[in-house]
């Protein structure tokens, strides 16, 4: 307290310093001589780039979003550039080994992300109670559940029971209509039978029964009672009909079941058909008798026939299910009827006597549309190493050359001087394998396995177990894909980064022409304003008017679908948004007192805009045009999914587009590009919308 | 406004009629594509149909140079007809002609040989119509809802959570979320993977609108949220709403007083514009999930190797005048919905 007093106790000071005396002598002039500069500022200078990267960095999520796009970008063009665009290994001439397998990651076993698939109700063999030999043993790495025995329409050898679909559907023969517009003949699907019988001998009576079809009616009071027998999806009961089939002496016989007036008229055409009676379509079981005698013939066939009776509607697809179709015969010969196929190009069904009622069948009900449709059977579920499976240890026949071939490597080593040409049989033969690491055998070889020609003793093949993956690619390890393999084997990471670099392409190609015709046509419009930017003003509002995907089909369908052609059709329409933006920017900085100070010293139009305008209203246009690159992308990748999209080319709209039927059983060949595509948009989102915060921070935070 | 209202709508009338000539001038540029029929009566009908309406000539012997659509022979009259198209200013003139007297835009060659185009456009129109509207319905109160939430909550959690999402959803493609959703939804929950037809149960069609709505829904909420939030926080720091706080008025009477009255004012328009919107189909949509409306029509008749023009263009003409008629109520609701705005008038 009494400090602070003090410090105002003035009037205590001494007199010289309250009133001093000050002469002008006590003045002196400093920098009287001096040239007075400006200084440098002490302050470091920024420029408007730096400023406005100081800005941006100071937003998290745009620099974050930034450096995704950055290794996207590096990806797109190193991974294709690196990784050999597809490893199609064909073994048999029809499939790679290496197609379909999962993406992997981590070791298999980890139970996530690691080349495994659980499978799901797979159809069991109760003998040996392993699922049936198309699952490799070895790659079935968890234990098997068994589930209860139930009605499944998963493909099996193992099924009893059940139901066969023949189906109509619309690029089956269609009917015949004579000139009045009758229907002459109906669209039908016949399905003959087994033609390994190549001889029947007619001379006994035979009965065919249990010919089952489901009636609607009766189906869906029974569909409320048993899960299991539900009628397939999208299509409608048909009616059926049965009849026989035969050559003798290369002529036709038909043989006319007419208990159910099935009547086709193959023979005898003129025969009209009674559309109302000519089909069963019993639930109950049905018996036909017939008897010949005195007919042999070749190649008898059995042959259902469906009739679609919804010609009109193209959309709906008749089918029928046959339980079964049996033929007794009281001759030895007709026991061979119980093998019965249905045979259309691939076998649907075959079920045979001797095997006990086993379904064989080649379902594929999706594509092919006709196969058994269920069948009763144990199903269980376990976890599949699709790796393993493709590429893992497999038990061949390796041909002496190319044991030869990895004996010259030094792999493996064998008592020789006596193998490969030795005629002599070896005997207290010993294989050694000497670098593991490389040998594609996984165990050494045993004199057991050796394959000899019987007359010379010369070794032609031996029975190994190779590993695939060397033995196929050549590798030294197991490969991983971290996306996996699609349909041909084509490594999901590679042509996923493929089609991310198209479409990049694509989007900054198409960005670069829209944003300097946008630009153009946005600064006259601006600058000169008045029936100029009215006339241009109108052709945009036109051009707009039309919706994209309109201009883009219309594009396509005339010039065709290959990279230029899209990218014209993007910018046809794609330069309006960066014209309107650089018209308002235009409209906005034209008036300025500097540009009126510019215009009355005399600078022309063209200095006018790009000196002066062009500079302030840049920010907001590039941000624009960054913006623009995902929505290009998203217009491509949109044209592509539906059906229009480039042909030989990889993008990820095409990638989708291709993989689209996959979704249900290899769901990943779509997971990783859509993610791959997400994370481009968000990021490209997110990066533009920091850029337009950095660049015009009066905006800040609008439309996030 | 009443002069400015007639300006738009006259003015759309010629942008619609523009495109739609500009569009037929396109179409028919293309090889043209005859009738596709197994029948060789509705094909013939189909033609005769066409020369009574002005589109093709039927020529008794064959003319060199001239485009041929198809060639009939009658044993019974020993009669030969070759149908060739005429001059496509000629059918353009026959085809304006036909749509001022007989509303008839033309007919389908592949879908539904030789029946109305427009009658088919219409009859697909209450299926998209159908999940569009459900779609609205749900989105627009759940966008506005969320919109609200984080706009008050701004630099919350809440917000935070809410704008992310928004952000991530806004920038996936709608097939993107169109594939997860049947994964998720259909393949893995056991909803109908594709539109269930006709004949299917009550309640297998009622559980068929889900993942079609559902995916519509996601962006629209999104957009929505964004939107409203946006104008939300900028009515929020004006002075007026500070200046009814000092009044006295609580928070919350200030907030539906006066903020939310005020952030409506472009947000209305839009959900009008949003409800014209629903008679246009999304094609990406449709075809993934087989619905059949307009939208998937479109994907149809734009088949590479079976496409029918006619329909195409009808439904293009729907598309454009959905998007016009969306353009011109946004614009003329901001006059009625805020006296602010006077729209059309000269700036002093």
């Amino acid at each position: 307290m009494a400090k602070e007093k003090d410090e105002f106790k003035l009037t205590n000071l001494p007199p010289e310093v309250n009133d001093p005396e000050i002469t002008k002598d006590d003045f002196k002039l400093v920098q009287v001589d001096a040239k007075i500069h400006d200084q440098k500022f002490q302050t470091k200078p920024t420029t408007f780039i730096k400023d406005c990267f100081k800005r941006f960095c100071k937003n998290k999520s745009s620099v974050v979003a930034a450096f995704i796009l950055g290794i996207l970008l590096v990806l797109s063009i190193l991974v294709p550039a690196v990784g050999k665009t597809s490893e199609v290994h064909e073994t048999d001439g029809s499939h790679p080994t290496n197609y379909y397998l999962e993406p992997k990651l981590f070791p298999a076993g980890t139970g996530f992300w690691d080349g495994t698939k659980r499978m799901v109700d797979i159809p069991l063999n109760p003998e040996t109670g392993y699922p049936s030999e198309t699952y490799i043993r070895s790659a079935i790495i968890s234990d098997i559940e068994k589930g209860e025995e139930q009605y499944t329409k998963t493909a099996t050898t193992f099924g009893k029971d059940g139901y066969v679909q023949l189906s109509y559907f619309q690029t089956f023969p269609v009917p015949e209509v004579d000139d009045d517009g009758n229907v002459i003949k109906n669209g039908y699907v016949a399905m003959s039978a087994a033609t390994q019988i190549t001889k029947f001998n007619f001379t006994d009576s035979f009965k065919i029964t249990n010919f089952d079809v489901f009636d609607l009616a009766k189906l869906q009071a029974a569909e409320t009672k048993e899960e299991g027998k539900k009628f397939p999806d999208g299509y409608t009961p048909g009616k059926a009909a049965l009849a026989l089939k035969f050559d003798k002496g290369g002529e036709s016989y038909e043989i006319e079941l007419t208990e159910y007036k099935s009547v086709f008229n193959i023979g005898t055409s003129e025969e009209a058909i009674d559309v109302s009676s000519e089909f069963a379509s019993f639930y109950e079981e049905h018996a036909v008798e017939k008897s010949w005698s005195d007919k042999k013939v070749e190649n008898p066939s059995l042959e259902i026939r469906l009739k679609n009776e919804n010609t009109k509607d193209s959309s709906r697809n008749t089918c029928i299910l046959v339980k079964s179709i049996k033929i007794e015969s009281t001759g030895e010969t007709s026991e061979l009827f119980n093998s019965l196929s249905f045979d259309n190009g691939s076998i649907c069904l075959n079920r045979t006597a001797k095997t006990g009622g086993v379904w064989a069948c080649k379902n594929d009900i999706l594509h092919s549309r006709m196969g058994a449709y269920l069948s009763k059977a144990i199903l269980c579920s376990f976890t599949y190493d699709t790796y393993e499976a493709a590429l893992g240890t497999d038990n061949v026949d390796v041909p002496i050359s190319d044991i030869d071939k990895w004996v010259d490597a030094g792999y493996l080593e064998y008592d020789s001087g006596i193998l490969p040409g030795g005629v002599k049989i070896p005997s207290a033969f010993k294989c050694v394998i000497l670098d593991p690491a490389k040998c594609p055998l996984k165990e050494a070889f045993t004199q057991d396995d050796l394959v000899y020609n019987t007359d010379t003793g010369r070794v032609i093949k031996v029975h190994a177990k190779v590993m695939k993956y060397k033995t196929l690619f050549g590798l030294e390890s197991m490969p991983t894909f971290i996306m996996g393999t699609d349909q041909t084997g084509r490594d999901m990471f590679i042509y996923v980064f493929e089609g991310l670099r198209t479409s990049l392409l694509l989007g900054i190609a198409t960005t670069v022409i829209c944003f300097l015709f946008g630009l153009l046509w946005g600064s006259v419009s601006g600058y000169f304003g008045g029936n100029v930017d009215l006339v241009m003003e109108r052709f945009t509002d036109i051009l707009s008017g039309v919706p994209w995907i309109v201009v883009m089909t219309l594009t396509i369908i005339h010039l065709g679908s290959n990279f230029l052609t899209f990218a014209l059709a993007l910018c046809l329409t794609g330069w309006i948004g960066t014209a309107a933006t650089t018209r308002t920017q235009f409209y906005r900085f034209r008036g300025r007192e500097y540009v009126l100070a510019s215009r009355t010293l005399g600078a022309s139009h063209g200095r006018l805009i790009a000196k002066h305008i062009l500079p302030n209203a840049m920010g907001t246009i590039i941000t624009s045009a960054v913006l623009m690159v995902p929505s290009v992308i998203f217009s491509e990748a949109t044209i592509s999914y539906l059906g229009l999209g480039f042909k030989n080319l990889a993008s990820l709209g095409v990638i989708l587009a291709d993989n689209q039927i996959e979704l249900t059983n290899h769901p990943y060949l779509l997971i990783f590009p859509s993610v791959i595509i997400a994370l481009l948009m968000i990021s490209f989102n997110l990066f533009g919308n920091g850029l337009r915060d950095a660049v015009n921070p009066s905006l800040k935070g609008e439309g996030e | 406004m009443l002069k400015y209202s007639i300006k738009r709508i006259i003015l759309a009338l010629v942008t619609a009629f523009i495109i739609l000539t500009l569009t037929f001038f396109l179409v028919k540029s293309l090889p043209p594509r005859g009738v596709v029929s197994p029948d060789v009566n509705v094909r013939y009908a189909f033609y005769v149909d066409q020369m009574e309406l002005g589109y093709v000539v039927d020529m008794p012997n064959p003319v060199e140079g001239w485009t041929l659509l198809e060639h009939f022979h009658f044993d019974v009259d020993h009669s030969d007809h070759y149908f060739y198209t005429k001059p496509i200013l000629e059918q353009y003139g026959a085809w304006l002609g036909n749509i001022v007297t007989k509303w008839d835009w033309g007919r389908s060659t592949v879908i539904e040989p030789n029946s109305s185009a427009i009658n088919i456009i219409f009859s697909r129109l209450p299926v998209s119509f159908s999940v569009n509207i459900i779609s609205v319905v749900i989105s627009v109160p759940l966008g506005i809802l969320f919109g609200i939430i984080a706009g008050l909550k701004k630099n919350t959690w809440l917000d935070h959570f809410i704008s992310t999402l928004v952000m991530i959803f806004i920038s996936i493609p709608s097939f993107v979320i169109i594939i997860f959703l049947v994964y998720l939804l259909g393949i893995k929950a056991g909803l109908p993977t594709i539109w269930p037809t006709n004949d299917a149960a009550a309640g297998t069609k009622a559980l068929g609108y889900i993942i079609p709505v559902l995916s519509l829904s996601f962006g629209s909420v999104c957009g929505y949220t964004r939107f409203v939030r946006a104008e939300l926080c900028e009515v929020m720091s004006s002075e007026y709403l500070l200046l009814a706080r000092t009044k006295g008025l609580t928070k919350n009477q200030a907030i539906t007083r006066h903020a939310l009255r005020n952030a409506f004012v472009p947000i209305l328009p839009s959900i009008l514009a949003e409800f014209i919107g629903v008679f246009s189909g999304s094609m990406i949509l449709e075809s993934i999930y087989d619905i059949p409306g307009i939208g998937n029509i479109y994907i149809r008749a734009l088949n590479q190797s079976n496409p029918d023009y006619n329909v195409l263009m009808v439904d293009m003409a729907v598309f454009t005048t959905v998007g016009l008629l969306a353009g011109i109520i946004l614009d003329l609701s901001y006059g009625f919905i805020d006296p602010r705005i006077r729209m059309g008038e000269k700036n002093s």
